[in-house]
């Protein structure tokens, strides 16, 4: 359907793609695997126009075309799911479906009751059933993306490509969007989908193409490819190292001491916590478990004074930390790595020695002026202990791969000397290797008696990095898991438990059917994880 | 091979490009030199840079502050108004003498810029309703406290605005001073530092516990300190106070100087020696078509092709 | 005597300030109206410019009986006077002033309102000023256009009107009774006339032109233009650019100018502030008075001590003192009489022959 040969990219000083073949088959869902920096983006952008090779070509239905920008991309049918939807977010769903091939009816005027209903049926169709006359940014991302999806398959889509599409869905709407990806692959359309959750590969995709440094070093079907072997292509190291070191690079548990460090009392937010309380103690890892929306990020938040509580109590060492404010937070040696690095976390103009001395800035001055030789020896000490990859300190955060920048984030933070860390999902959308080392440094520092607070969507790193797991649930503590307990099973049940049963089969994203319609209030509220 | 010579070739264009970015304002400055030299009669004489320096002097102070409310992604409309409040309290308070009456005119406009960062900073206000709001305000108090042109005849005055020290006007020596102050501040104190992080990234700014709204304050009640400062150079130069018509435009002069001279809208970059060159690039202009008799439209045209210029310029680096 | 007045209005007026700064409040407007009044009041008292007769007789004329309406004795007449722009400038403080002073010498009740610059605000004075009672009305429009409705609720009371310093677009012995305004292309004659003298007819000379696209501009520039070519081919104007009427554009502009042109004669400002900006640059180019000749319009008081100090060669005034033809025109006209439609104020002039002792009268 699609493909390319013996394509190469150059930007300057790197070689982004050099000499790859790649094939999207009709009827196939195709992996596009590899670590951040792999070349995965830049291929894509090649095949959707938005770069031109340097060489190579590109092959469409069987003859060779050179798409000079996305539009003819677009045209020659193939579509494009960001992980930030590209729609028109005041535009009403039925709006967005049809943007730019509406319905018209007599004197050229939009028939808006054709575009409704034709709107609701293409959205039927995919199994979602959403009020399409609501503007579209009160849809939950999902429900977003699945707007973006039907707006391709209703545009004739032959190529369909995914960028990441589920980072920022929740369960039940992974399992709409699979649902979705295998009628496309039915319908004889070529589905290029990348991702970085194993899981997902393994259950939706039929090929896989590993791509590293810039080339392939594997092509072809993914089930004669077990996970292991699929890890150490993407690492590039041998199985035996890998087998041998586990999945995550957690070694298990701490030494804690017996006096807890945080403590958390009572935190409530109307709608979003209620009463949740937790310690850590130093050189303790506690996992804060839960679903979307549970409330784990708030609670993060409220602890780090990024949030105002409506009622409760945080103190460090005994010392009472007032609420509602960073700086107080700060101050009183408690961090917050945030949950969306882009936003919230990097500078992204600012170059990596600036990000790196941002909030350590005061101390490193002397009457306001900033005392530079103590930044660099900071921002060197740092770049060379957490292996920051960078074309110099001077470089822009913004540049840099997702795990530099989390790298970057926690040297920001530990230049604090930090007494309590609190990580709210810090291997997300980072390529494996970065991750396998911000595991281990979070081991590190958790044996040098720091306490840390663990947020992971992924639930082997939630289970393997933490000594002990707190569980929320809709912004209740519903359970805590502690040494042997500490099991995937377990939080599985803790999560799953209806209130007051004791247990109950561990089946946590099972939907009612009727959940899969949206409901956009909820959606729209809940986001914010 | 044919890969490698084809990548030279991007290379090349995009650091033609960025170097275009970088210092096309001084070439621009350059140009317009040129010119001049070559085509303008009597242009090239001490008197007349001594005209052209002490002309762009307050147009420049008043960018400084506007380069420093840009770096954090915000914008001083109220500038051109600090201007005639200031000139208004000067004269009205010229009877206690220079300096009392100089320090009122700053605290006139250090009052409006704390207005300005309040809004901002605590009511989240946009900075260009918020300091719309002011530009209204201030320009009207000004006519209230001095309703009509006033006459300036106090000497120290006089001299401050026609003095020199060795051949160079004051104007120019306290501009050069504040360029050199707020470029220090920007590049080497932590509040500089601080400021930029805040216009790269509020969110993050805040999270990293940055005292942000004291940081949008102090930027906010600088900007209102120069425009003041300008204000006081302008009536001292103009020996006499107009409320009516000082500082009018002169907040789009800013914006422009700051623009043309490199610094992106979109904060967390400042760029004092880009500011500094943009304000001149402007005076040239202006003085260029004045010099030449040509239609006073035209000026206008010339500043609006320059300013396109600068966003486009300013377009590609964003893309980056 | 006067220092002393001058220090009491300064020392409250920083009162006022300080009170503004700190509250923010506008309570201070009506204030500084007042200190503003008071003002043109004590000027008014030493101004006794000689007025222009109502030198009717040109162009067609208007009475009572092609207006409509009844005879009235003016004396027991209340007069309505709508002013445009706050009493900021000294034109129009004078203006007011001298409608205030006729109406106080006639002894006729007179009800002023202030419009602030805001035309709807004008339209509704005006109606106000019906309602209270007005017999006649004195309007100075901030607009020409837009009047109509007052005018339906004027002309239905036979109330009649004459609009000073600026015409309104409506037609004249029907809408309203007369004009009564300067001729703004005379004033540029007479400007290039003593550009001529100042200079002897022969060299370049400068133009620092008004705001562009405003009616004073162009007719005080056609007016100066004409004149030159005609009466003097050994002037050449070889510079016009804006200095928008405001004293720091005209000097930023000089000083360009002269520079480039180091040997400019002569500068025809079009108005008295851009003048003294224009004198300002050349004393700081080190120019002595007189080696340009300045030539500027409206009369002000400044402008006329810049020809005692020597650095104004002369100055047209535009003349802001309707108040006794207007007055005048009114009487004639409830008496019954003939006025005429276009009434041309009449503008002196100051030279160094009558600078010095007419400086009282300027404004």
């Amino acid at each position: 359907m699609l493909s390319v040969t013996g394509v190469s990219k150059l930007f300057p000083g790197v070689k982004a793609l050099s000499d790859v073949d790649f094939t999207a088959r009709a009827g196939e869902v195709h992996a596009l695997v590899g670590e951040n920096g792999a070349g995965k983006s830049t291929l894509i952008k090649v095949l959707t126009g938005v770069y031109q090779p340097d060489a190579g070509e590109v092959v469409h239905d069987g003859t060779p075309v050179r798409f000079t920008t996305p539009l003819q991309a677009q045209q020659a049918g193939i579509s494009t799911i960001y992980q930030e939807v590209n729609l028109v977010p005041l535009m009403s769903v039925a709006r967005n479906l049809f943007l730019g091939r509406e319905p018209r009816g007599r004197l050229g005027l939009i028939d808006f009751r054709r575009m409704h209903r034709e709107a609701e049926e293409a959205l039927s169709g995919l199994g979602i059933r959403v009020d399409v006359r609501r503007p579209l940014r009160e849809l939950g991302v999902g429900a977003q993306q699945m707007v973006a999806l039907a707006r391709a398959v209703a545009l004739d889509a032959r190529v369909v490509i995914m960028d990441e599409p589920t980072s920022s869905l929740e369960p039940r709407e992974v399992r709409t969007l699979f649902r979705v990806i295998r009628m496309l692959r039915e319908r004889g359309i070529a589905v290029v989908y990348v991702s970085h959750r194993m899981d997902e590969l393994y259950e939706i995709c039929d090929a896989v193409t590993v791509l590293r440094d810039g080339r392939v070093v594997h092509t072809g079907r993914l089930a004669d490819l077990d996970r292991l072997r699929l890890v150490s292509l993407m690492l590039g190291r041998d199985i035996g190292e890998v087998r041998s070191e586990g999945l995550t690079k957690f070694t298990g548990s701490h030494q804690a001491a017996a006096e807890p460090v945080l403590r958390a009392e009572g935190l409530t937010i109307r709608h979003q916590l209620h009463d949740v309380s937790l310690s850590i103690r130093p050189g303790e890892v506690v996992g804060l478990g839960g679903l979307l929306g549970s409330g784990r990020s708030e609670t993060a938040k409220v602890i780090a004074g990024a949030l105002s509580a409506d009622a409760g109590r945080v103190s460090v060492g005994g010392v009472p930390v007032r609420t509602g404010s960073t700086p107080a937070a700060i101050r009183a040696g408690i961090s917050l790595l945030p949950e969306d690095r882009k936003a919230e976390g990097i500078s992204p103009g600012l170059s990596v020695r600036e990000n790196i001395a941002l909030a350590a800035l005061p101390g490193l001055s002397r009457f306001g002026l900033v005392d530079n030789a103590r930044v660099d020896e900071v921002v060197d000490g740092f770049v060379k202990r957490l292996r920051i990859k960078s074309a110099g300190p001077h470089q822009k955060v913004g540049e840099l791969s997702g795990g530099n920048q989390q790298k970057v984030l926690l040297a920001r933070w530990l230049a604090m000397h930090p007494k309590v860390l609190l990580l709210d999902e810090p291997t997300r959308g980072i390529d494996v290797g970065a991750k396998a080392e911000v595991q281990s440094l979070i081991d590190e520092l958790a044996d040098e008696g720091l306490a840390v607070l663990l947020i992971s969507s992924d639930t082997e790193e939630l289970i393997e990095g933490s000594d002990r797991i707190v569980v929320l649930k809709d912004g209740v503590v519903v359970d805590e898991l502690t040494g042997d307990a500490v099991t995937e099973d377990a939080l599985m049940r803790a999560i799953a438990a209806e209130p007051g049963a004791a247990s109950v089969p561990a089946e946590p994203a099972a939907p009612a059917p009727t959940e899969e319609a949206v409901k956009p209030a909820e959606s729209a509220g809940s986001t914010h994880d | 091979m044919t890969d490698l010579s084809l990548a030279r070739g991007q290379v090349d264009r995009e650091r033609l490009l960025r170097l275009l970015q970088e210092y096309g304002v001084y070439a621009g400055v350059v140009a317009l030199l040129a010119f001049n030299f070559v085509f303008t009669s009597n242009f090239v004489s001490a008197e007349n840079f001594r005209t052209q320096a002490v002309q762009v002097a307050p147009v420049l102070i008043v960018a400084l502050g506007m380069a420093l409310a840009i770096g954090t992604e915000g914008v001083d409309l109220a500038v051109g108004s600090v201007m005639a409040l200031s000139t208004s309290l000067l004269s009205l308070y010229l009877g206690y003498g220079m300096v009392p009456a100089i320090l009122m005119a700053l605290v006139g406009g250090i009052a409006v810029g704390l207005a300005n960062g309040s809004l901002v900073a605590f009511l989240g206000v946009q900075p260009i309703v918020a300091t719309l709001a002011l530009m209204v305000a201030a320009r009207g108090i000004a006519l209230v406290l001095l309703p009509q042109l006033e006459d300036v005849r106090d000497p120290g005055m006089a001299s401050l605005g026609s003095g020199d020290v060795l051949g160079v006007p004051y104007l120019v020596l306290i501009a050069a001073a504040l360029a050199l102050l707020v470029a220090f501040v920007v590049r080497r104190t932590t509040f500089g530092r601080q400021l930029l992080a805040v216009g790269d990234s509020r969110p993050a700014a805040r999270l990293a516990g940055l005292p942000v709204r004291r940081i949008l304050i102090i930027v906010y009640a600088a900007s209102g300190a120069l425009a003041a400062v300008a204000g006081i150079l302008a009536t001292a130069r103009l020996t006499a106070s107009d409320p009516t018509s000082l500082g009018t435009l002169m907040e789009l002069s800013a914006i422009t100087a700051v623009v043309v001279g490199g610094t992106p809208l979109s904060g967390g970059r400042i760029r004092i020696g880009g500011t500094v060159a943009g304000a001149v690039l402007i005076q040239l202009l202006t003085t260029t078509l004045i010099k030449h008799d040509l239609q006073p439209s035209w000026t206008q045209m010339a500043q609006a092709v320059v300013i396109v210029a600068a966003v486009y310029a300013a377009r590609e680096r964003g893309k980056r | 005597m006067k220092p002393t007045a001058l220090s009491r209005r300064t020392t409250a007026r920083t009162l006022l300030a300080t009170g503004l700064l700190t509250s923010l409040a506008l309570t201070g407007c009506t204030k500084s109206e007042d200190s503003g009044d008071d003002k043109a009041t004590e000027q008014q008292a030493d101004a006794g410019q000689e007025v222009a007769s109502p030198s009717a007789g040109s162009g067609p004329g208007c009475t009572i009986a092609a207006y409509g309406g009844e005879k009235l004795d003016l004396k027991n007449a209340t007069v309505g006077f709508s002013q445009s722009e706050k009493e900021a400038n000294p034109f129009r403080i004078a203006e007011t002033a001298s409608i205030r002073a006729e109406a106080k010498k006639r002894g006729v009740k007179l009800l002023t309102a202030n419009a602030q610059s805001q035309f709807s605000k004008q339209i509704s004075d005006v109606q106000d000023l019906i309602a209270k009672g007005a017999d006649v009305l004195v309007i100075a429009p901030l607009n020409s256009d837009g009047w109509e409705p007052v005018l339906k609720t004027a002309s239905a009371k036979h109330i009649p009107i004459v609009t000073v310093d600026r015409k309104i677009n409506a037609t004249a012995c029907k809408d309203y009774v007369s004009f009564i305004g300067s001729d703004f292309v005379e004033q540029g004659k007479r400007a290039a006339d003593q550009m001529i003298e100042a200079t002897g007819g022969k060299g370049e000379i400068a133009i620092l032109l008004g705001a562009a696209g405003n009616n004073v501009t162009t007719e005080r520039t056609k007016g100066f233009v004409d004149q030159i070519k005609a009466e003097a081919p050994g002037l050449k104007v070889v510079f016009q650019q804006t200095g928008e009427f405001a004293r720091e554009k005209g000097q930023s502009v000089t000083e360009n100018l002269i520079q480039s042109k180091p040997g400019i004669k002569g500068i025809y400002a079009e108005n008295d502030e851009m003048g003294l900006g224009a004198v300002n640059a050349l004393k700081g180019a080190g120019k002595k008075a007189g080696d340009v000749k300045i030539v500027t319009i409206d009369g002000t008081r400044n402008a006329v001590q810049g020809i005692v100090d020597g650095w104004i060669s002369g100055v047209v005034e535009s003349n802001p003192r309707f108040g006794p033809l207007a007055f005048q025109t009114l009487d004639s006209f409830t008496k019954g009489d003939e006025v005429a439609q276009d009434i041309v104020i009449k503008d002196t002039e100051y030279t160094e022959a009558n600078a010095k002792t007419d400086i009282g009268k300027a404004y």
